[in-house]
């Protein structure tokens, strides 16, 4: 990608347009294109030529796809401020806050996030009592915190200690520094592998359905366990998981482009 | 010098970088509006003594005080000190993200609390100043290394600090590019803000300099005017430095 202020010292013509090479060659693009529509013919086609039992399929999922956005994007958000609070913690030179971080990060990458979903759900709920799409959201959270955190403190890193030298010697207070030199540069760095996490993390939602989360995977599990239809049903939910994951993975790629252009 | 008035004291410090003792037992002072050249071999602790008076590096032994204020007291409040010494940077260190205005701009909006209108109008002259008002739109990766050195000298002067630091500022700079810089500090220099020059531009130092500062393992050498310096010196590491260079 080209990113024309690492390049500090020497003099960068840009050029009328056409030069720059584009993310997206065309062979991934196609790839995308074949697979999207390809999904989404196929879903037309199931309906259309034999309505039983894919039209009632259909009917069904819907209400699962709404519950599987809403957790994904509840854990999306509160995974950014976790991981941004133990990023920041991560390279903090308060021995507390590093230290909590770090053990926060080493033991959240340690454990499976299916036993994470179980201990929130199962054991803590002994405990307190939560709903089980609090609890789904939560774990989730706290899983994707810890992998986003590390993604945080690389893109930090990543940005030169000049910056930080020279926004200090201009009286800024480091959160001043983070907010207003550190960090909008980062972001560059930051969003393409936090987009691959929310990718991964649409998907790892579907793990939510066995805590009683009516999500897309449960919904289909529920329609197969009244028709044995099995093979309908989860070939319509692997259909409808790819259509979501492919849009979600597009809509980070245009977001990155447009950072990039900015 | 304009005044007898002492604005940086440096005394009896010593830095080490692990078992390398960068700086040992540098007592130093500087008069206000004053003009000091410090010069010597890479390695000789002049960079690390230039840090230590906006604490970018903090020093092991002694005291620095800076306009009356100690700031190795770790009470000290070094982001106001920060505010009264600029700082110009070898490698530049513009924000990458934003124009060259904003560049200006922005430590004197969240620092100084200046409005946007108030910043833009005293960034608009110091870019006319040092001569880049054209490109303040820009940012700083389409200009060119002399540009981008010029706008951080606007940079570091739109704070209005009493004392201004260069560390090498002509150093990551093309041949062709440098005298333009030069040219900058040499009018700064007749306005009579101290500054404190890291530098291997003989030539400025000669004609600006009031004192120059010669420094050699981590230690003040010899020091003089201009013109007992380069013609008199006695010290033998000076002038074998000197040989080398001239």
């Amino acid at each position: 990608m080209p990113k024309p202020w690492k390049k500090k010292q020497s003099h960068i013509e840009v050029s009328e347009g056409g030069a720059i090479p584009t993310r997206n060659d065309w062979g991934l693009f196609s790839a995308w294109r074949i697979a999207f529509f390809g999904a989404i013919l196929m879903v037309v086609c199931l309906v259309f030529f034999k309505p039983d039992p894919y039209l009632d399929i259909l009917k069904f999922l819907p209400d699962g796809i709404l519950v599987t956005f809403k957790v994904t994007l509840m854990s999306i958000a509160l995974s950014l401020v976790f991981g941004l609070i133990a990023g920041l913690g991560r390279i903090s030179e308060n021995r507390l806050f590093n230290g909590i971080s770090s053990l926060y990060v080493e033991i959240i990458r340690g454990i499976p996030l299916l036993v994470q979903l179980f201990y929130i759900y199962y054991a803590l709920g002994q405990v307190v009592n939560l709903s089980a799409i609090t609890c789904a959201v939560v774990s989730m959270s706290i899983c994707y915190g810890a992998y986003i955190a590390e993604i945080f403190r690389a893109g930090i890193k990543s940005i030169p200690e000049g910056q930080t030298e020279a926004a200090r010697s201009l009286g800024m207070t480091p959160f001043q520094t983070m907010r207003y030199v550190i960090l909008p540069q980062a972001v560059k760095t930051i969003l393409p592998p936090v987009g691959n996490e929310f990718v991964a993390l649409l998907k790892d939602s579907s793990l939510v359905s066995i805590l009683a989360v009516s999500d897309l995977l449960r919904r289909g599990r529920e329609f197969a366990a009244q028709s044995f239809d099995y093979f309908e049903a989860f070939t319509m939910v692997a259909l409808f998981y790819l259509i979501i994951t492919l849009i979600l993975s597009k809509l980070v790629g245009i977001m990155e482009d447009k950072i990039n252009v900015d | 010098m304009s005044t007898d008035q002492i604005i940086v004291q440096i005394e009896h410090v010593s830095k080490y970088f692990g078992s390398f003792k960068a700086l040992s037992d540098v007592s130093l002072d500087v008069y206000d509006g004053e003009k000091l050249v410090i010069i010597g071999p890479s390695g000789s602790g002049k960079s690390t003594l230039l840090r230590a008076i906006n604490l970018l590096e903090c020093v092991d032994e002694g005291r620095i005080i800076v306009d009356g204020t100690n700031i190795v007291d770790p009470t000290a409040d070094i982001n106001k000190i920060r505010e009264e010494v600029g700082m110009v940077f070898q490698s530049f260190n513009l924000f990458p993200h934003k124009t060259v205005m904003e560049n200006v701009n922005l430590a004197q909006m969240i620092v100084r609390k200046r409005s946007k209108e108030e910043a833009t109008k005293i960034s608009t002259e110091l870019l006319k100043k040092v001569d880049i008002l054209e490109k303040e739109n820009d940012y700083p990766g389409k200009l060119s290394g002399g540009q981008q050195q010029r706008v951080a000298i606007a940079r570091a002067l739109a704070m209005k600090p009493k004392i201004m630091l260069f560390d090498e500022p002509t150093s990551a700079l093309d041949p062709e590019m440098i005298g333009e810089v030069l040219t900058v500090m040499k009018k700064l220099a007749r306005e009579g803000i101290t500054m404190i020059v890291v530098t291997h531009e003989m030539g400025f130092a000669r004609e600006v300099a009031d004192r120059i500062i010669f420094m050699d393992s981590g230690m003040i050498v010899e020091q003089g005017t201009p013109r007992d310096f380069f013609e008199h010196t006695k010290n033998e590491r000076a002038k074998a430095f000197l040989d080398k260079i001239l």
